[in-house]
């Protein structure tokens, strides 16, 4: 019963999303606002499944972003993929990197952090490097600029959103999700209880980074002239979790709430008080930090109010 | 009498109407020009720097009334709309759309560089609003089916070695190393260099790039030494340029020629850096302040200039000043001669008054695809001069004002 009500609640949560930023860009034009707000929240859904579910956090996630972005240009440029497809291949780009770094599953805690936040800058430092300048470009960027759509890849950016929302929901109310919750409360004792550790964490390694390798590839469409810098920037993977961890692990609405509430805050300081930005962005942090570690939807848990 | 009420009734939808028309067509209150910089992160100084040369020129012409605007046959007083960018490329393409959806500025200028610069080319593009480009020199924003750019201070940066090329085949200097920073910026210098030496005749003994963050050139030194070279040319960034410098000196490794970019533009903060004994015989691109222009047609001289810029920030200008400057006065020029106030218009008047206009940067000329073509680098050797250096432009013969002293002893 809990479970039919949360994917109830879940699925009228991801149409109400769909419709409002369907609408938006009616009411605030600035649609770069509306798709970045987008691009991190699906990020921040992607880094919730491997983090909120498993416990792994993955400081180089933005490594699969800027593996999309780049699986997605090089489709588009060197097999003329049409841009929905090239962005399909930036998420199975992903996805495969993804495949190729399981074996940091075998660390764990800060160990697994920093060997993913390294594996990251490993992709980068391919990426840009000179001698791979008749593939990747090294790194002198890439230009899209003949299949730029900035309205296209709005709504596909939207669909993506969305499909990183349902797939939450899938991993929150299911026996899978459990699974996942039991190997990120104790690894050993998930295991003897009969639950195929390696083979659980790895899909939800597999679609985190599949939805990441996603956004980076729409990111690539939107963008249209990136360099390596621009999509393996670490800022991004800290942003992403900054925004999880505000809003809260292991739930649809936390990295909703997370990203809604800092992004909207970083771009409104940005714009209203440039001059401050730094110190009122810093300041705000620190006081959600002090008064409410748990993030947002602690808030309401204390309350007894079970949020999907 | 119905006839009569009848003409005021007309008479007054006339007037009203054509008030609103009228009305359509008045003048703004403001010129609003919109701009980002980046108050932190790799690209805050040299990007703050060109926001205070903007500045300057906003203040400068608001002092004298605002900037004459021929569609309107008046004086406007300019408005700048600037966001922090914080050299992120995903909050400058935020902070772009908001110049242009939210903010309407009507002159877009871009932040410094190729890297914060390239999200603006799709979206000026998209939105129709010609992007004023400071110093995004990347070729890959220049191309025919885009009008909405024009690049305002340097040269695209695979035009920059054309001298200096020349320098090395009439001087018939053989045997050259090049190292260069692997970014647009740097590699397209290196491969224009590269290029001419080669069809030239010339032997290229090393070719190699560096990550853009190197901070060591130690072994890269002591393997270009191996090759035994007769010139070293380094294209860098500022922080490649002084860690070159710095390494080269502690080395004691010696070159008859060695070539770095930015003493010629940022001199007093490679001079601070490495030092003057590790500048001395080095060659480089001179620009403004360097390079003196004070017979100019559009703005102040660089005499004049640098009197007026220290009056409002008490401190020295350089390059990236002058280049935030120069912006302004093709905005000024921009307006002055459209006579229309649209985009197209604007595009329109640049091609105009391109290749005419000489500012203290130089000679304006933009091409087809809006890249600077006019701005020309010349050579320039520091030789010592009791405990300083003194600046000799060594080559096109043109401008020479010493021979160069080569071998280096």
């Amino acid at each position: 019963m809990y479970r039919k009500k949360g994917i109830i609640y879940g699925l009228g949560i991801t149409l109400l999303v769909i419709v409002l930023f369907i609408f938006l860009p009616n009411i605030y034009n600035n649609t770069s606002f509306l798709f970045n707000l987008m691009l991190y929240m699906a990020l921040a859904e992607g880094l919730n499944i491997i983090y909120g579910f498993t416990g792994y956090l993955p400081f180089g996630y933005v490594g699969f972003f800027g593996a999309g972005a780049y699986s997605a240009a090089l489709a588009i440029l060197f097999l003329h993929f049409p841009p929905l497809i090239a962005v399909l291949v930036g998420g199975i780009g992903a996805f495969l990197i993804g495949i190729i770094f399981i074996p940091l599953l075998k660390l764990s805690g800060a160990y697994f952090a920093i060997a993913n936040l390294a594996a990251s800058q490993a992709l980068y430092y391919i990426v840009a490097n000179p001698n791979l300048e008749k593939i990747t470009q090294g790194p002198y960027g890439i230009s899209l600029a003949n299949i730029y759509n900035p309205q296209v890849s709005y709504y596909v950016m939207l669909s993506i959103l969305a499909f990183s929302m349902v797939t939450v929901i899938f991993i929150r109310f299911s026996d899978y999700g459990l699974a996942l919750l039991s190997i990120k409360e104790d690894r050993v004792s998930a295991s003897l209880a009969g639950i195929n550790v390696p083979r659980e964490r790895s899909i939800a390694w597999g679609l985190s980074s599949f939805i990441a390798g996603l956004s980076g590839g729409v990111y690539a469409w939107y963008v249209a002239v990136f360099y390596p810098t621009t999509v393996f920037s670490l800022e991004i993977s800290v942003f992403v979790i900054v925004f999880v961890l505000f809003g809260g692990i292991g739930t649809l609405v936390g990295p909703l709430i997370g990203s809604l509430v800092l992004y909207s805050f970083y771009n409104f300081i940005g714009i209203s008080t440039p001059q401050y930005f730094q110190l009122s962005y810093g300041l705000l942090i620190i006081i959600f930090a002090l008064f409410i570690p748990n993030g947002i939807l602690s808030i309401f848990e204390k309350r007894g109010i079970h949020v999907p | 009498m119905r006839k009569f009420s009848a003409l005021i009734v007309f008479l007054f939808l006339f007037v009203v109407g054509f008030s609103g028309i009228a009305m359509s067509k008045e003048a703004p209150k403001y010129i609003k020009v919109g701009t980002l910089y980046a108050s932190s992160g790799p690209f805050a100084k040299p990007s703050t720097a060109e926001f205070k040369g903007l500045n300057f020129w906003v203040h400068y012409v608001n002092s004298k009334g605002g900037v004459y605007v021929k569609a309107f046959h008046k004086r406007i007083p300019v408005k700048l709309v600037a966001y922090d960018d914080q050299s992120s490329t995903a909050t400058a393409t935020t902070l772009y759309n908001q110049l242009i959806t939210q903010d309407h500025v009507n002159i877009l200028v871009a932040d410094f560089g190729s890297v914060l610069t390239s999200v603006a080319v799709p979206l000026a593009k998209v939105h129709k609003i010609l992007l004023f480009d400071v110093t995004g020199t990347g070729s890959k924003f220049f191309t025919p089916d885009n009008p909405y750019i024009v690049l305002c201070s340097l040269p695209t940066s695979g035009r920059w070695p054309y001298t200096l090329a020349d320098f090395i085949i009439s001087e018939k200097i053989n045997r050259i190393a090049i190292v260069y920073s692997s970014n647009d910026f740097d590699q397209s210098q290196a491969v224009t260099l590269h290029n001419k030496l080669k069809k030239a005749g010339v032997d290229i003994v090393y070719y190699h790039a560096v990550p853009s963050n190197t901070s060591n050139y130690s072994i890269i030194l002591h393997n270009i030494k191996a090759k035994n070279p007769n010139a070293v040319i380094e294209f860098g960034y500022p922080n490649n340029d002084i860690a070159f410098l710095q390494n080269l000196e502690s080395s004691g490794l010696k070159f008859n020629m060695v070539f770095t970019v930015f003493p010629g533009q940022l001199f007093k903060l490679l001079k601070a850096n490495v030092g003057v004994k590790a500048l001395s015989y080095g060659y480089t691109y001179p620009t403004p302040p360097l390079l003196r222009y004070n017979k100019v047609n559009l703005g102040m001289g660089i005499d004049k200039f640098e009197k007026e810029f220290e009056k409002y920030s008490g401190k020295t200008p350089n390059f990236l000043n002058i280049a935030g400057y120069n912006v302004g006065l093709i905005i000024q020029k921009t307006l002055e001669t459209s006579k229309k106030f649209n985009q197209l218009a604007f595009r329109k008047a640049i091609a105009g008054f391109s290749g005419k206009a000489f500012t203290l940067d130089g000679l304006f000329k933009v091409n087809k695809e809006g890249a600077q073509i006019g701005e020309m680098l010349p050579v320039a050797q520091f030789v010592p001069r009791g405990q300083g250096l003194k600046m000799n432009i060594v080559y096109p013969p043109s401008m020479k004002t010493a021979k160069a002293v080569y071998p280096a002893p």
